[in-house]
């Protein structure tokens, strides 16, 4: 059953250390966390690190949350911003040495059904492999205009950019995607179910 | 300003690409760090109280034993006994009646 309870309501009850109340707003924005962190860093140990780390930082901050923007991009905001951190220290690691661009420009080849089309969980692994493949500042702006269906003015405010930088840099990253994916989606026909 | 389009094939596709979790057991995960946490910063409250009363206590202790050393340094038995001002005490004394009843009693006369 849905918790009915307000976003309002439950950071209420959490700022007198209920700790129930915080964990149904954590089930609650796990996907929008999730989207913006597994989106820039990919599934692993870092993303599920930051996303924990993201909730931590929310509950520190409960007396200070004014509820001035959504809970939904307070937290996107907080994702992004420690999920760019991290970027930045995998950069300044040793594995700046194994740059990604070196060994994975190709896209992983997707299993295709008899009828030739690609599978739509394949489908799905080849998307997030591409996004991967964006350079960081394209990434961060279709994870968030595209996973967290984010306006270009919050994704704007979010990255500190202006809205007209959104734009072009979501232009090119789409660009980009689509000659990717192009030999794998077909556009203008129908896609398998589960995607469209 | 025109909101980019998002609603062509190739946006739809990846939209639906989103992740939309973490690993089971992430709001656990979550609700635990956060119980470390609260735990941790318990004893490091403790730890701060515990350096700012230990330094203060010791500073009045020495100025204690001192104050003990000055006044009872002609008649302590050592130093060591001036310092904690402690009473000397003798066989006789430690069984006296004073001491063992806190009161003087008068000795009957017939």
């Amino acid at each position: 059953m849905a918790e009915p309870t307000s976003d309002a309501e439950l950071i209420a009850r959490a700022r007198t250390g209920d700790d129930h109340a915080f964990g149904v707003l954590v089930q609650r924005y796990e996907g929008a966390v999730a989207a913006t962190v597994i989106g820039m860093l990919g599934r692993g140990d870092d993303a599920d690190d930051v996303g924990q780390e993201t909730f931590i930082r929310f509950h520190r901050a409960l007396d200070r949350f004014r509820g001035e923007s959504s809970l939904k991009t307070y937290l996107t905001h907080i994702a992004m911003n420690l999920s760019l951190n991290t970027l930045k220290r995998r950069r300044r690691s040793l594995l700046r040495f194994v740059s990604r661009d070196e060994h994975d420009v190709d896209l992983p080849e997707p299993r295709v059904g008899p009828d030739g089309e690609v599978d739509a969980n394949e489908l799905q692994m080849l998307v997030r492999a591409a996004v991967a493949r964006l350079g960081e500042k394209h990434r961060a702006v279709v994870v968030l205009r595209l996973f967290q269906d984010c306006s270009t003015r919050e994704t704007a405010e979010i990255l500190g950019v202006p809205e007209g930088t959104v734009l072009s840099r979501l232009s090119r990253a789409m660009k980009e995607l689509e000659a990717r994916l192009e030999p794998y989606v077909r556009y203008g026909r129908a896609l398998p179910e589960s995607i469209t | 300003m025109t909101e980019q389009p998002t609603d062509d094939p190739l946006a739809a596709v990846v939209r639906a690409a989103a992740p939309t979790s973490f690993d089971d057991g992430f709001g656990d995960r979550v609700l635990s760090r956060l119980g470390t946490r609260s735990d941790q910063a318990f004893t490091s409250a403790l730890n701060r109280q515990f350096r700012l009363v230990v330094p203060l206590a010791a500073a009045a202790a020495v100025i204690l034993a001192a104050f003990n050393w000055w006044g009872a340094r002609g008649t302590a038995a050592s130093p060591f006994d001036a310092a904690l001002n402690l009473p000397q005490v003798t066989l006789s004394s430690a069984y006296s009646v004073t001491s063992l009843y806190g009161v003087a009693v008068p000795t009957e006369t017939p």
